[in-house]
């Protein structure tokens, strides 16, 4: 079960790669959270009670419902429903992922034959999901696309943290939550303010500043 | 005593926000940094009494360069705090805005302080990133077009690099699965079992993460940005402070590098990056047309010499730690000078200041001699730092090194030096009729900077001395 959601979150990015409009991203976003919130409730006999009702709600409340729907609220509000503008076409996009994808299997692969103590497959798609991340980050020319990318690339970091299965102690825990919320609101908040004083929501357009 | 760091400013700041009062937000923003500069005075006389509880506690603890840090963070909080007073006074903030810089500062200040004193290196993350939410909000406090710019780049891109370093926290929690804990007394203790491999991977990670908040090159594209948008008391607390904050992260894991006995990787590139971050300030420094990113090079240039200095085993990393408090001061000095320069120009173009000292002698001659403090003339702590860094070069046998690192040196004391003083004496030109008096605020700070360089400089008081001295004991 725990093997077809990983496929599934991995397939995922695949998706979010060949997606041509960004609310097909916020719903991308929610889909990995429910699929990690799964991931967490199978891996119920490995992390004590406490840790794991936390991470439950960290997954299913914040990462699939509440800051999916946030950034849906703002992107309807501000009518950016439509393209996503990559700098890079389409179809060498989808090399690239492939590529990507070879990469995260090798890695998957290597660590199960070094007997690293990970969890192989989770190995390879949570690479898959931060080097992807990372790729569409600089590949896309909306701020709000950097938005949603930075939520996938906190996904591949969860799911990286997963496949170790080494709990953090729950201060860590609920730090990380809060950097991560307050991170997603102001990251809104100067998003808003750049499409009131610039006239725009290009990356391309903030230009005030250099040497 | 970690309560009061950590809890006093939130406590305080929600006072600030409550009251809504213009003498209850200056006085608590002064008030603050005094007690911070208590705190550590007592902390360092041995004094520390522990009211939290036992399972908050094991996170949190004073260690020796945790106190060096928190030291230099509460003055330059101080001389901050002290210009703060005049920039409310100069931008005819409204009470409202006052209370939130206040508050804002508050916040930066206490996750500053977690850094230092965090005894978990994912709860040290944590701080990292809080330190990145709270200063993003005083980079825009100008709510201009440039100082959004300047926010936005800062934000994403440090957020992007220090979630970099938590995938290098999580590897290296895979490599330390024997005994699986992060807590920094654990990770010393038991480095010896860290599967090298995992450990190497976690390192680069974590430089590219604290390294992308250090602002060393080829990661530093937000700092000059930042320094230069931000209010001139935000640029003063962001260089002499924030810096210093990330860079002790990265000291704490060099530290288990050499416990592990993997330093030749990390020194290597350490080594890499702070030549690296040398060469990219001389190349800016050279063609350098506005004042405030040139003092933003120059950071960039003093936190790569900081990498070396660490990069270069024991005799260095006293060497940085002499640095660190230099730079930290001279550049608060800078910075706050640069925010009367701005005042009195309204420009942040060197070529459109001349006759600074003219203008106004008092800001002029702060300016020219930080100048020479930054640069490392003695009788400035930085000569002491540098020559100890040149010593270190030859002791640990990379002395050929130390030609282009002096070289590169000079060529940045050219740019910067050619830039300060065509600005305070090149007044031929143009006629100077009025000059212009600043209220007192605008130049105690800076005052106490100088002062307390001359005194480390000169005169290296005992108790200075062994601070530094078990600061840079910890690693070794």
């Amino acid at each position: 079960m725990s093997n077809i959601l990983i496929i599934l979150l991995g397939t995922s990015i695949l998706y979010i790669f060949a997606a041509s409009r960004i609310e097909s991203y916020v719903k991308t976003l929610a889909f990995q959270g429910f699929a990690l919130f799964l991931l967490v409730i199978l891996d119920l006999k490995e992390i004590n009670w406490i840790n794991i009702a936390f991470l439950a709600i960290e997954t299913l409340v914040v990462k699939a419902i509440v800051i999916p729907l946030f950034l849906l609220r703002v992107i309807r509000k501000n009518e950016i429903g439509r393209e996503v503008e990559p700098y890079i076409s389409q179809f060498y996009s989808m090399l690239i992922a492939s590529g990507i994808f070879i990469f995260g299997f090798v890695a998957a692969f290597w660590s199960a034959k070094v007997g690293a103590e990970v969890k192989p497959l989770y190995f390879g798609v949570s690479i898959v999901l931060i080097i992807a991340s990372l790729f569409l980050i600089v590949n896309r020319k909306r701020i709000i696309t950097h938005i949603l990318c930075y939520m996938i690339l906190e996904n591949g970091i969860f799911l990286l943290s997963l496949s170790v299965a080494n709990e953090m102690p729950m201060l860590v825990n609920l730090g990380v939550l809060l950097d991560l919320f307050v991170g997603i609101y102001l990251f809104v908040i100067f998003f808003n303010k750049i499409q009131e004083m610039f006239d725009g929501n290009h990356i391309d357009i903030l230009t005030e500043l250099k040497d | 005593m970690i309560c009061i760091l950590l809890f006093l400013p939130v406590l305080l700041g929600a006072v600030v926000l409550l009251l809504n009062n213009k003498i209850v937000t200056r006085t608590s923003l002064l008030l603050l940094p005094l007690i911070y500069i208590a705190v550590t005075m007592l902390v360092w006389s041995g004094l520390n009494w522990i009211i939290l509880p036992g399972w908050l506690n094991v996170f949190f603890r004073f260690d020796s360069i945790g106190i060096l840090f928190l030291g230099v963070m509460s003055v330059v909080f101080l001389a901050s705090s002290i210009y703060s007073i005049f920039y409310f006074d100069e931008h005819e903030c409204s009470v409202q805005q006052e209370a939130v810089y206040t508050v804002t500062m508050f916040l930066f200040v206490a996750a500053m302080a977690g850094v230092l004193i965090s005894t978990h290196l994912a709860l040290m993350w944590v701080f990292v990133e809080a330190t990145t939410l709270t200063s993003a909000l005083l980079i825009y406090f100008e709510k201009k077009k440039s100082s959004l710019e300047a926010a936005w780049k800062y934000i994403y891109i440090c957020s992007i690099g220090i979630t970099l370093a938590f995938v290098g926290i999580i590897i290296l929690s895979i490599g330390s699965r024997s005994f699986n804990s992060l807590f920094f007394s654990d990770l010393y203790a038991h480095a010896s079992e860290i599967n090298p491999f995992w450990l190497q991977i976690s390192f680069a990670f974590i430089l590219v993460g604290f390294g992308t908040k250090i602002g060393v090159a080829p990661i530093h594209a937000w700092l000059p940005d930042a320094h230069s948008e931000a209010p001139s008391p935000v640029s003063a607390m962001l260089s002499g402070t924030l810096l210093n904050t990330a860079f002790l992260g990265l000291i704490r894991v060099q530290g288990i590098m050499i416990e592990a006995h993997r330093d030749s990787f990390s020194n290597f590139l350490l080594l890499i990056t702070g030549f690296l971050s040398l060469l990219i300030s001389a190349v800016f420094m050279l063609q350098i047309k506005n004042y405030k990113r040139m003092l933003a090079y120059s950071s960039i240039e003093n936190m790569g010499i900081l990498f070396i200095g660490i990069a270069l085993g024991k005799p260095g990393i006293f060497a940085a730690m002499i640095l660190l408090v230099a730079h930290s001061f001279s550049k608060t000095s800078l910075f706050l000078t640069s925010g009367n320069i701005l005042n009195i120009f309204k420009t942040k173009k060197i070529e459109n200041i001349r006759g600074l000292l003219k203008k106004d002698s008092f800001t002029g001659w702060i300016w020219i001699i930080s100048l020479l403090s930054i640069s490392g003339l003695p009788p400035f702590p930085a000569f002491i730092a540098k020559f100890l860094i040149a010593k270190a070069f030859f002791i640990a046998g990379l002395g050929w090194l130390a030609i282009p690192f002096f070289i590169l040196l000079a060529i940045i004391l050219y740019g910067m030096g050619g830039a300060v003083f065509k600005m305070s004496f090149d007044d031929n030109e143009i006629e100077i009729t009025e000059t212009v008096h600043l209220t007192y605020h605008a130049y105690l700070g800076q005052i106490l900077m100088l002062i307390l360089l001359i005194a480390i400089g000169t005169n290296l008081p005992e108790t200075v001395l062994s601070i530094l001295k078990s600061a840079a004991s910890f690693i070794y």
